[in-house]
């Protein structure tokens, strides 16, 4: 599974799953652009642990609530690089509210971030993206199941979801793959956050089949396989990474989601 | 005008807008909550602030800011840091 030479760009890369899909393409070879949203410093810090690596690491902040820092972000890349090879739709933010106290600014806010900002990528992403490319979309699964004050974030991933099977039959004329990694009960900060607002019940470990919390590289093991070779001929496909949590007759209520807590990336 | 009036109205402009409050006063008594505010209110005037004095606000250090004159405050001073570099 080598990304030698391949050019990535990870959304959210400089933290959480991001940074651990960043850390694991680096690995395999590939020289990463990481965006950020606000925190410079996170950003550089990666770029770092990527560099150590032996690969190239460059890092642009761009709000992509924005569809002009988008914009920009892509015409950094061109600048810079020429091309692109594998774009990782991971960035996303949300409010958490229940689905009665749910602001229209708040809708706007998330849904822009999590689904509006893929297709934009996409896009740009596809104009330098001549020789084929991958594309992976990172969803969770409250896309499809119900979790508390989820509603937007929820939304927004069942969006996404759709948006990954518009995406991969439409480009792979152009020789691009997408699919998408659906994560639940990752550890990380945002997980952390989401979880210490006392409506919404820890994740139960002893209800995941596999008896552990997944971690963020385990994620990131998967996005790598899907932009490998290896995984040719997966294609608009959502692969769940969840040690098994969804099989399960447990509430999903009890079983708590990945997400972000009011309005962080 | 002084830049600190300077910055305190360009920043009342900011969350004024956002909020969609016009009265926003900075004062040691006062919240951005007070005024209406909630936390994508609060992400969204940060990320505006940043941008229009292209400055970096740490998250952690506003944990520690309570009222909306500190954060004044602690905008002039990030931006204060920033020419002196």
């Amino acid at each position: 599974m080598s990304l030698k030479g391949k050019i990535a760009l990870v959304t959210g890369g400089s933290r959480g799953i991001g940074r651990a899909i960043t850390l694991r393409l680096a690995s395999e070879g590939a020289d990463v652009v990481i965006n950020f949203f606000r925190k410079r410093s996170t950003a550089e810090s990666a770029a770092e642990a990527v560099r150590e690596m032996g690969v190239d690491a460059h890092i642009i902040k761009a709000n992509l609530a924005e569809p002009e820092k988008i914009e920009r972000m892509f015409t950094e890349i061109k600048d810079t690089f020429g091309r692109l090879d594998i774009l990782v739709n991971n960035a996303a933010s949300g409010v958490a509210r229940s689905a009665m106290d749910l602001k229209p600014d708040a809708w706007d806010w998330t849904m822009n971030i999590n689904a509006r900002a893929a297709l934009l990528c996409a896009q740009q992403a596809a104009a330098l993206m001549k020789q084929g490319g991958v594309i992976v979309n990172i969803s969770s699964l409250g896309s499809r199941m119900v979790s508390p004050m989820y509603t937007a974030v929820g939304v927004s991933k069942a969006a996404l979801e759709a948006l990954n099977r518009y995406l991969a039959a439409e480009l792979a004329g152009q020789g691009i793959r997408v699919n998408a990694v659906s994560a639940a009960a990752v550890e990380t900060e945002a997980m952390k956050l989401y979880t210490s607002d006392p409506n919404i019940p820890k994740p139960m470990v002893t209800s995941t089949p596999a008896g552990r919390m997944v971690q963020p590289e385990d994620i990131a093991d998967t996005v790598a396989f899907l932009c490998s070779e290896e995984a040719v001929m997966i294609r608009g496909q959502v692969i769940v990474v969840d040690g098994g949590v969804s099989l399960t007759s447990m509430s999903p209520t009890q079983t708590g989601e990945r997400g972000e807590n009011d309005a962080s990336t | 005008m002084t830049v600190e009036a300077s910055v305190e109205e360009t920043v009342k402009k900011i969350a004024a807008r956002i909020i969609r409050k016009p009265d926003i006063v900075f004062s040691p008594d006062t919240t951005f909550k007070d005024f209406g505010a909630d936390s994508l209110d609060i992400v969204q005037i940060l990320v505006a602030v940043e941008d229009t004095y292209d400055i970096e606000l740490d998250d952690d250090e506003l944990q520690n800011i309570t009222d909306t004159a500190g954060f004044l405050a602690y905008i002039e001073r990030k931006i204060a840091e920033k020419g002196q570099k």
